[in-house]
């Protein structure tokens, strides 16, 4: 699991990094700006921030314009075999990135739709991981007392479940058709739900040191003299410095999630089929061994959760660069 | 430092946490098992009828069901697995009873063997596993984070970075499989990767486990290596480091003195963390490598739906995690002069 | 494979005619030269009496049980004639030779009463356990008893209990009386005779006796549950360690007296198993001699079997064994709309039968496409086609359509199918099922569920079926002995319906096939009975509630270190009682 570090909370007053316009007139910056400006300097982060993008833009529109995923080719296999006909796994025009042994689906098309899958489960499990953490987290900081020592121990009893092993028996011992959903729906909401309610406590543990040390800041001890209620305190004032670590933090929880889901695939708890996703497209070239007689197969899925991940490892780096005032 | 008596004051008081801990993770591992299907519309005997072999007569299914205890309420069930740990059980095996001495996690549902002893023939491959990986992991990432941070924006950080950073971006299932593939089977360097115990044989023991040991520490070491560097990044741009360079200090005593042990307390923290978990089992290294550690055993009691299995190394990896934690907050009192206890 | 417990029915008259002609008394064999491509099934490759060697065996998970009396695969089967004799078994030799039943324990065939109710063994006198012991009939009878204490040892089949008299018999464990021998069913007159007494005639039994559950148990040292642990052997082996999914080893059983067993051979010194081995890394084994056999005996994964079949080399140590086994899917008959059997014949003429035998293996290593029912290999086969998965094997939509409108479902229907997700092949063969129908406009919802509850919480229980509209399900069949009986009865019979680990699961309930069942067990003479078997297989056909995909071979690779292979036909695997090491 990517370790968490503290990073120091920004201030709510700008720092000056001023520059000349025009009349001699003295501009100050917002922090955004002076964080996108960073930013924007970092060619690598850039490239990775760029690349995020594209890949949501693929998984969005690339299914309605590749094939259909899951129409078999067998006239491109060879039967006795079960490989692709064709070198480099059957590489062809119509099949750009080859087609998968014993059945031959379009590779490319199934690479499109497994995004979607992958992409919309890491999201939606970190949105959750996210939530969970900030709210217990921002309420353990700010309230103290057994109110903390309560979330906190909670969150060490999660920190001490084996993971992936708790994830794999649960998603285990559900049936196919339970709580009202069934099929594909329901495993997509064990998964998000899984990925999401196991991971909170990375979230929580951050946003509960960030919030003890801002408590003590004074701008809080100043809006608490004035009688601001405690809502006011959390949302105007904490929740903005927590912007920074929470933004930073998701984008690098994502790529987690992404091999959280891949790892739960790979180990048969994943969507059903024909359903594609990355995790299951490298699960189905190592069962069988596909992968030695059609390295292809296995390289393509691989290679999309590294770039992926890698973007978004990338992007978030660059991201916390910028947000953090000390390095330079 | 604090004083020895508060140290064991510490200590006991984690202890009791330990085991409360302990309760409140098997209660939840009890519950999913059992209280989940029950949610999603199983009864008691269809959840019998899987332990029955391929040959589900009424009659079988109902007597496992009353010897596995299914039909009795949740309650008692979990306090007959409470009572079996702290004071053992008795067992009808057929011809006679007998006796699982504490701590007994039951008998297995497949094969009515008792579970303890099958988990702890595992614990020495996890634990070879675990401990080299972690010795690599942590020699190679903290030097490697350490050289990055000192020759900062030189080729070599980049590199190091760039390697880093691939390293945690890809599935350590993947390159698992790649190695496998190539160092074992295409070029036999590592041929026929079976684990040999230490005691057997220490050169086979280390030669099968290299693959393992560097997948598994590749992964670790990418992260440890950028968390040191942005920990000594930060060390070594404080104030006092920047005194003990203006008194004269050699520079080898202030980046390793100063500046490391500083940045070594979040290091210290995860590493507990990591190793504790490890402990229970890298499940995908083991799965990958076929070693038979706690990680393989957990996979394969999920498939089976052993329960009793599934139990004991779930309580057996929230142990090693508690007690790494135990230790690395000892630790801390001992590394870092500020802690207080 | 699954394997029921069946009930029994009238039968009257001799033993059945095992249908087969007897093989020859010269076995082929096959010299060095001759070493070839499928050598292996029809001849004894690499014939040695060297003694000498350790055989490693590889097994990608573990037994269900090596307790003789409490297991239920093939593979053990074939691996307990290690340590276990029972009283009767088949032959060891390659080709049909091997589908012949001959006494093993016993000294001959079973004698039956006129009536048919009574079934008498002698068993050979002299035969010794491990450490020296007689074996009695006390000993067979304790082994039987055994078999009714299903919550100690519930994984073996159930035949005894549900053919002898006294079918309330608790189980030597409750036994109360003294001498834990309380089983009514059962008499030992003497130390070599043993007498069953049946509840019905049943011309099968000397098939029930082949079993592994007559293996002999002396009652001092059985221990229940944990005897699996070391079972007392009367074989050429016997274990020497047992360490729980890990590992056991067998060594040289020395009381075993070869003069009174020409079905086995000790040439090997030691026996390894090797249990929990990567299914993915075990080829690899086979073919860099890290290993000599893969236990479960089903064959190489897809990348060996390219690099097997694409090298000179390594082919001619490849043999593609029937298996034994056809695999198919269901197609139930009460879930609607395929209640209507044009909608199930829709089914049949639409489904691929090409990509089917792809998702397999292909023709190699998936087996042959199937039309029928019953293998090739098994009694009274016949061969016939109706839905032309032989002429048409891509499936045939326009025929398919016009089922579709004699049932009233012109624009096709929605229904689900199970399939087992921890299996790749079937994961494939269902969504070629799929890919298939869909053509017709039939539109199927893939449901996955794990193997080890498929038939016991799923597929196999009517009530489930109908609530979640299971219209189709993915199965696998092999039956306990080969004949026609054995492999369709659990498949097609009204009475083979069971609540829960039903394997009838098209739910036939066909007053026709019915009656051909009760005539053929009344039939005593094995020519004639013979002829039922096809009957009953083209009725079921053209009831369509199952549709054959293919006649399954298993690709072995014959590691050439070990001697005297074969394939056994009835464990369609090598026989592991014949092995040597080079």
């Amino acid at each position: 699991m990517t370790a968490p570090l503290e990073i120091s909370p920004v201030k709510a007053t700008p720092a000056p990094e001023a520059v000349l316009t025009g009349a001699g007139q003295i501009e100050g910056r917002s922090l955004g700006q002076i964080a996108w400006r960073r930013l924007q300097r970092d060619k690598v982060a850039m490239a990775g921030g760029i690349t995020v993008i594209l890949l949501v833009l693929v998984a969005i529109i690339g299914p309605h314009i590749t094939q259909s995923p899951n129409t078999y080719h067998q006239n491109l296999i060879n039967p006795t075999f079960s490989r692709p006909v064709g070198a480099f796994g059957g590489i062809s025009h119509a099949h750009p990135l080859g087609v998968e042994p014993v059945s031959g689906r379009d590779v490319l098309s199934r690479i499109v739709n497994g995004a979607q899958y992958s992409l919309l489960i890491a999201f939606l499990a970190t949105f959750l991981a996210v939530s969970l953490g900030v709210i217990f987290g921002v309420i353990a900081g700010y309230f103290g007392g057994w109110l903390d020592a309560v979330i906190a121990r909670s969150m060490d009893v999660f920190l001490a479940f084996p993971l992936l092993v708790f994830a794999l028996a649960l998603v285990g011992v559900i049936p196919p058709t339970a709580f009202g959903l069934s099929g594909n729906t329901l495993r997509i909401a064990l998964l998000i739900f899984v990925i999401g309610f196991f991971n909170w406590p990375y979230m929580g543990r951050i946003i509960r040191g960030q919030t003890l040390s801002l408590r003590e800041r004074e701008f809080v001890d100043a809006a608490r003299s004035l009688g601001a209620r405690p809502a006011y305190i959390l949302f105007r004032e904490l929740l903005p410095n927590l912007v920074a670590p929470i933004i930073v933090y998701s984008t690098l929880l994502i790529p987690a999630n992404i091999l959280f889901e891949a790892a739960l695939s790979y180990l048969g708890v994943g969507l059903y089929p024909p359903t594609p996703t990355w995790g299951g497209m490298l699960s189905d070239a190592v069962t069988n061994q596909y992968f030695q007689i059609d390295p292809e197969f296995m390289l393509v899925p691989g290679l999309a959760i590294f770039i992926t991940v890698m973007a978004f490892n990338l992007f978030g780096d660059g991201l916390r660069d910028a947000l953090d005032p000390r390095t330079r | 430092m604090p004083t020895l008596y508060q140290m064991i004051r510490f200590i006991i008081r984690r202890l009791i946490i330990t085991v409360f801990l302990l309760i409140v993770v098997s209660m939840i591992t009890f519950a999913i098992f059992f209280l989940i299907p029950r949610l999603a519309g199983q009864n008691s005997y269809q959840l019998a009828s899987q332990y029955v072999g391929r040959n589900p007569t009424p009659a079988a299914i109902h007597a496992i069901e009353q010897k596995l205890g299914f039909n009795e309420p949740l309650a008692v069930q979990y306090g007959r697995f409470a009572k079996g740990i702290v004071l053992g059980a008795h067992y009808n095996a057929g011809p006679d009873k007998t006796y699982c001495p504490p701590p007994c996690f039951g008998y297995s549902f497949r094969n009515q063997q008792p579970v303890w002893p099958m988990m702890l023939s595992d614990i020495p491959v996890t634990a070879s596993l675990a401990f080299g990986a972690a010795c690599l992991w942590l020699v190679g990432g903290t030097a490697i984070g350490v050289l990055s941070a000192l020759r900062r924006g030189s080729v070599f950080d980049r590199a190091a970075m760039g390697i880093a950073l691939a390293g945690v971006s890809l599935p350590i299932f993947f390159t698992g499989l790649i190695a496998l593939e190539l160092f074992s089977f295409r070029w036999p360097i590592f041929p026929d990767l079976q684990f040999v115990p230490l005691t057997e044989n220490p050169y086979l023991w280390a030669r099968n486990l290299v693959l393992p040991w560097t997948t598994l520490a590749f992964l670790y070491a990418a992260l440890y290596a950028r968390l040191t560097r942005a920990g000594m990044l930060e060390t070594m741009g404080e104030d006092y480091i920047r005194t003990a360079r203006a008194k004269g200090l050699p520079e080898r005593n202030v980046i390793v003195k100063h500046g490391l042990r500083a940045a070594l307390t979040p290091i210290v923290t995860i590493f507990g963390l990591d190793l504790g978990l490890l402990l229970g089992g890298a499940v995908l290294t083991e799965f990958t490598f076929s070693l038979h550690g706690l990680g393989l055993f957990t996979v394969l009691a999920i498939q089976n739906s052993d329960l009793p299995q599934i139990l004991g190394v779930v309580m057996l990896t929230a142990f090693f995690v508690v007690i790494a934690n135990l230790i690395v907050d000892i630790l801390y009192a001992v590394v870092d002069p500020r802690v207080r206890y | 494979m699954n394997r029921r417990s069946i009930i029994p029915l009238a039968a009257a008259g001799a033993v059945a005619a095992l249908g087969l002609a007897a093989c020859g008394s010269a076995v082929k064999t096959a010299t060095p030269s001759q070493v070839a491509y499928n050598a292996g099934n029809t001849s004894v490759v690499n014939p040695s009496a060297h003694k000498g060697g350790t055989i490693t065996f590889n097994n990608s998970s573990v037994p269900d049980s090596t307790d003789p009396g409490n297991t239920y695969y093939a593979h053990m089967w074939n691996m307990a004639r290690l340590y276990g004799r029972s009283l009767m078994t088949f032959k060891s030799c390659p080709g049909k030779c091997g589908l012949q039943l001959v006494p093993d324990l016993a000294s001959a065939r079973g004698q039956v009463s006129a009536d048919g109710l009574t079934w008498t063994y002698h068993i050979k006198p002299n035969i010794r356990f491990e450490d020296g012991t007689k074996v009695t009939t006390t000993d067979i009878k304790y082994a039987v008893e055994r078999t009714y204490a299903k919550d100690v040892l519930p994984n073996g089949p159930s035949y005894f209990a549900l053919l002898l008299t006294d079918s309330k018999y608790p189980g030597p464990y409750k036994d109360k009386t003294p001498g834990k021998l309380g089983l009514k069913s059962v008499d030992t007159p003497n130390a070599t005779t043993i007498v069953f007494h049946l509840q019905k005639p049943f011309a099968d039994f000397d098939y029930v006796v082949s079993l592994p559950q007559t293996v002999p148990v002396p009652q001092a040292k059985d221990k229940g549950a944990n005897y699996q642990l070391h079972p007392v052997s009367t074989g050429p082996y016997k274990f020497q360690n047992y360490t729980l999914d890990k590992q056991f080893t067998l060594v040289r059983n020395t009381e075993w007296d070869p003069a009174t067993d020409r079905n086995r051979k000790q040439l090997a010194d030691k026996i390894v198993v090797n249990l929990n081995v990567n299914a993915d890394t075990i080829d690899n084994n086979l073919i860099h001699n890290f290993a000599h056999i893969d236990m479960a005996g089903t064959g190489v994964q897809a990348a060996a079997r390219a690099q097997v079949l694409s090298s000179a080399s390594l082919r001619k140590n490849a043999d593609a064994a029937p298996s034994g086994f056809l695999w198919f899917t269901y197609i139930n008959s009460k879930v609607k709309p395929l209640d209507n059997v044009h909608c199930r014949r829709a089914v049949e003429y639409a489904a691929d039968k090409v990509a089917y035998q792809t998702a397999y293996g292909g023709p190699i290593a998936g087996g042959s496409i199937a039309s029928t029912v019953l293998p090739p290999n098994i009694v009274g086969h016949q061969k016939f086609d109706l839905y032309g998965a032989t002429t048409k094997p891509h499936g045939d939509v326009a025929k398919a359509e016009q089922e579709l409108a004699a049932c009233g479902q012109p624009n096709g229907f929605a229904t689900n199918m199970a399939f087992r997700s921890d299996r790749p092949k079937e994961k494939a063969a269902s969504t070629a099922m799929q890919q298939a129908l869909s053509e017709a406009g039939i539109k199927v919802t893939l449901q996955g569920y794990t193997s080890g509850k498929y038939f016991t919480n799923f597929a196999g229980v009517p009530t489930f079926v109908h609530q979640h509209d299971l219209g189709l399900s993915i199965g696998g069949w092999a039956a306990d002995w080969p004949d026609g009986y054995g492999f369709l009865y659990y498949l097609t019979a009204g009475d083979a319906i069971a609540p829960a680990g039903n394997t009838n699961i098209g739910e036939l309930d066909d007053p026709k096939v019915n009656n051909l069942f009760a005539k053929a067990v009344a039939t005593t003479d094995a020519g004639a009975r013979n002829q039922i078997w096809p009957q009953i297989d083209r009725q079921v056909m053209s009831q369509a509630v199952i549709m054959p995909g293919v006649y399954a071979k298993s690709l072995l690779y014959r590691n050439p270190n070990v001697t005297n292979v074969f394939v056994h036909l009835y464990y369609g695997m090598y026989d592991y009682a014949a092995l040597g090491r080079k």
